[in-house]
């Protein structure tokens, strides 16, 4: 166990900082102390570009898979991306490669961000020493930092796709500590990985164990009944997909295969940790989905169920069906869901090689701008897109909890919902947003509205960077303050599809 | 004046908002409802005891503080139910999980009213269907379609360049059809109504004066909030220092009088309104039925809630009452609780359109309605 002394030492401490900013600021003057406040999270510094706006009249591809792979694009993106390839289709796809193997990006800005949330690093067993406030507040700062500042962004794409598919509210029991430490060592160490890996990770999770009661799942008497809730989610949810050809029957014979699986919550030490009662299994012969498990297999029951579905044809169709509605379109087409889940199978479930199959679909490539922003996906490509120099702190989650899309807060295991409906009486908060953003109103958050339309040369190539086009004669009005322009560009029906 | 259509609908005569009001601390149910008909409170409370001529009559049981008095017509008028021996199955004694377990009502995901708005028949969520006047959202709104936390209703503006922005906006959704083109319809006419409501002055009808703390500020600003039909289905307040562990009498009258008058001025303030908005107030737990030797008590379990207007079933202090003879004290000498907060819950939310299967809002509970 490291000590808390040991960390203090990475860095001037909090309070050093909080001195140095207030007499930085006596000679500064007022404006300045809220920048010399906010210098601990270490923003990174605006990009030097070079800067460039795209030119077509509709969304080029350029532009499409920097809207599609990323939170949205930066001021800086779509020179940089444009400048990978001699043609434009070379760039794509060298922006699609560079994206797909985050380990070789440089995230320098994305580490820096979060390097002040220290119950991010925090080991399992330690999480129980904090408030749960302060957790789920680091937390999600910590989703939004990064969703804003990292180079990574696929990765961060994905984190977010996989926390929708592995729904853990965070308010239920002791996933209030728990939630912390699944985000690191379940979505985030296996989001680019193998899908198997990740289901097996998500299998043992403490927080999933709470959060759909696997923990209670036990048979230590021959009238006591199995705890079917994970069997059930695991089945539809996480793998087949609720026509995936299971039973009710095979429901029951995976609860049974993972009976005696558990988290420590009373105890005082060990708090949180996952451990296997054999006491508690129900060691019985079992039968899922034709396939038969001897008795005796005790904890190995696990591995026998996760092997016989992580593969199965039925759930390769269906995270293939869930990708293409998040990269491609709301109802994608049959025969791309199954070349992608075909090439799920190929590879035995390796996550870049589907999302691979995804991109170099012809369906992705004829996507372009159909999709509605989720509201988390608009409050960041905002962001992005002013280069805002923010701490992601109370405010913004505000809005997300206005247009109920705070991450961890989503309480039935089905997560956010991807189709646009649901999201469409945001608006108010939408408007709200790029009003505020615009006019300096949002605490913690800063643009430089001059420098930006400097950057993009002028207002013109401010208003296609924003809009990801030409703008249109109605989005063209240049008769208001730059302020005004702004709010109404991130206001607009454009902005509010990718 | 128009009528609101789409993710703003129907609040107009149809819609009904419930507000919550959060005593946070442990209010003593036997200070603000004092069972002036038992002798043991007299005798576990020999200096504490609210004496019976002090006491606003309720029934031949109880009385009401003289602290809540401004509570006291509509108690009489029949819109104020009162239910004693009210509390949860926490036994903790313990702020943080006896309110946690209260306002996610049980060990569920998300809170009671979030799945409330998330469950209830006929969910036409609007963007402000929720709200949480204050500076957090409490737990019990976790999991709502759509939760705002709001001081005022300032926070509901596009700034000083509203009058700029509207027309502007309306003029580039003009082109959008389907869901979204409606959405922006309804949410511009509900932007120039709060714009509207904040134009002028805000006048309290009905002769109604807010006291000037922080709990009847948010009551004004939520009364104006429901005026502006802007779809309002919910609202959490909080009133905090409840904990009287010391000095109780000096700490609770300023306490009750704030929520007593705050309340009163909102019910007369809504008027008509009144019949299609409920008030709960409740909280964690309630406190010793034996003072302590620093003039206050200690954590205990039972204690009270309030329902008012929304057509509450009221001049009548409901549910089952223990008495307060020592064998049927709790633990250390507390009120055991009678009335789970779910079955006094129960009601308010059928009438608040629930439907009658309220298993999804209350998971692994049997609810057993009180009359309320």
């Amino acid at each position: 166990m490291r000590s808390r002394r040991g960390r203090a030492k990475e860095g001037p401490s909090r309070r050093e900082i909080l001195t140095g900013g207030l007499l930085l600021a006596s000679t500064l003057g007022c404006k300045q102390l809220d920048e010399a406040l906010l210098a601990p999270l270490r923003m990174p510094e605006p990009a030097t570009g070079p800067f460039a706006a795209p030119e077509g009249a509709a969304i080029d591809p350029v532009r499409h898979v920097l809207n599609r792979l990323t939170f949205g694009p930066r001021p800086e993106d779509y020179a940089r991306v444009r400048a990978l390839g001699h043609e434009s289709a070379t760039a794509v796809r060298a922006f699609v490669d560079e994206q797909l193997h985050p380990e070789r990006i440089d995230d320098t800005p994305g580490e820096r961000a979060v390097r002040r949330l220290e119950t991010l690093r925090q080991p399992a067993g330690e999480l129980f020493e904090y408030q749960p406030r302060l957790l789920l507040d680091e937390l999600t700062r910590g989703t939004l930092l990064r969703a804003v500042y990292s180079r990574r962004q696929l990765y961060e794409v994905m984190v977010g796709f996989w926390s929708d598919h592995f729904n853990v509210d965070s308010s239920k029991g002791d996933c209030k500590w728990l939630k912390a430490a699944e985000d690191r060592d379940v979505i985030r160490r296996h989001a680019m990985g193998r899908f198997p890996d990740l289901l097996r990770a998500s299998a043992l999770s403490p927080a999933m164990l709470w959060y759909l009661d696997g923990r209670r799942n036990r048979k230590r008497a021959a009238d006591e009944v199995p705890n079917e809730n994970y069997a059930r989610e695991l089945l539809e949810l996480h793998t087949l997909g609720v026509h995936g050809g299971y039973t009710q029957r095979d429901v029951m014979e995976v609860a049974r295969c993972l009976t005696g699986w558990t988290v420590r919550s009373e105890e005082r030490f060990g708090k949180g940790r996952v451990e296997f009662r054999r006491h508690w299994h129900d060691d019985g012969p079992k039968v899922v989905l034709g396939r038969r498990i001897p008795a005796g297999g005790g904890e190995q029951d696990l591995d026998r169920v996760l092997d016989i579905v992580a593969l199965h044809p039925s759930t390769a169709s269906h995270l293939a069906t869930k990708l293409c509605r998040r990269f491609i379109s709301d109802e994608p087409a049959t025969a791309t869901v199954a070349e992608v889940a075909e090439t799920f199978s190929g590879s035995r479930g390796d996550v870049r090689a589907t999302l691979r199959a995804v991109f170099e679909s012809e369906a992705f490539a004829a996507s372009a701008g159909s999709r509605f922003k989720r509201p988390f996906r608009f409050l960041v490509s905002a962001l992005r897109a002013t280069g805002a120099r923010t701490d992601g702190g109370r405010k913004l989650r505000d809005y997300l909890l206005g247009m109920g899309h705070a991450p961890f807060q989503y309480p039935t295991p089905d997560g956010y919902p991807d189709e646009p409906s649901p999201w469409h009486g945001t608006l108010l908060w939408r408007w709200s947003l790029a009003s505020a953003l615009a006019g300096g109103r949002i605490a913690g958050t800063r643009i430089d509205l001059d420098r930006l339309r400097r950057d993009l040369g002028g207002g013109h190539g401010f208003r296609s960077h924003l809009l990801g086009r030409q703008p249109a004669p109605e989005e063209d009005a240049a008769d208001g303050t730059p302020e005004v322009e702004l709010a109404l560009l991130l206001a607009s029906p454009a902005f509010q599809r990718f | 004046m128009t009528t609101l259509r789409g993710s703003f609908d129907g609040n107009g005569d149809r819609r009904r908002c419930l507000v919550v009001v959060f005593l946070r601390g442990a209010a003593d149910g036997l200070e603000l409802v004092p069972p002036t008909g038992e002798d043991g409170y007299y005798r576990a409370r020999p200096l504490l005891g609210v004496r019976p001529e002090d006491a606003l009559a309720l029934d031949q049981r109880f009385g009401l503080n003289p602290g809540l008095g401004a509570l006291h017509p509509f108690y009489l008028d029949g819109d104020l139910a009162v239910v004693h021996a009210a509390g949860s199955e926490d036994s903790s004694r313990s702020h943080f999980e006896a309110q946690d377990l209260m306002e996610h009502g049980g060990l569920a995901a998300g809170g009671w009213l979030g799945r409330f708005l998330r469950y209830r028949q006929d969910p036409a969520p609007g963007a402000l269907s929720a709200v949480a006047l204050g500076k957090t959202l409490p737990e019990c709104l976790r999991g709502a379609p759509a939760a705002a936390v709001m001081q005022s209703l300032d926070d509901f503006t596009l700034g000083p360049e509203s009058d700029t922005l509207l027309p502007r906006l309306a003029r580039l959704y003009a082109r959008e059809e389907g869901e979204l083109g409606r959405s922006a319809h309804d949410t511009l006419e509900a932007l120039q109504r709060i714009e509207a409501l904040r134009a002028e002055p805000y006048r309290p009808t009905g002769g109604a004066e807010y006291p000037q703390d922080e709990l009847g500020r948010s009551l004004r600003e939520l009364a104006r909030l429901i005026k502006a039909r802007v779809g309002l289905e919910a609202a959490t307040l909080d009133l905090g220092g409840w904990d009287s562990h010391l000095a109780q009498e000096a700490l609770l009258e300023p306490l009750m009088t704030r929520l007593a008058r705050g309340l009163a001025a909102f019910y007369q303030d809504l008027g008509s309104d009144m019949e299609a908005t409920s008030v709960v107030v409740m909280t964690e737990f309630g406190r010793r039925v034996r003072e302590n030797a620093s003039l206050g008590t200690d954590h205990g379990r039972g204690s009270v809630m309030f329902v008012l207007g929304g057509g509450t079933r009221g001049g009548r202090v409901t549910g089952a009452w223990p008495g307060l003879d020592e064998s049927v004290l709790e633990g250390p000498g507390d009120l055991p609780v009678l009335n789970n907060y779910r079955d006094v819950l129960a009601p308010v939310l059928r009438r608040h359109g629930a439907g009658d299967d309220l298993s999804r809002i209350f998971p692994d509970f049997e609810i057993d309605p009180l009359e309320v």
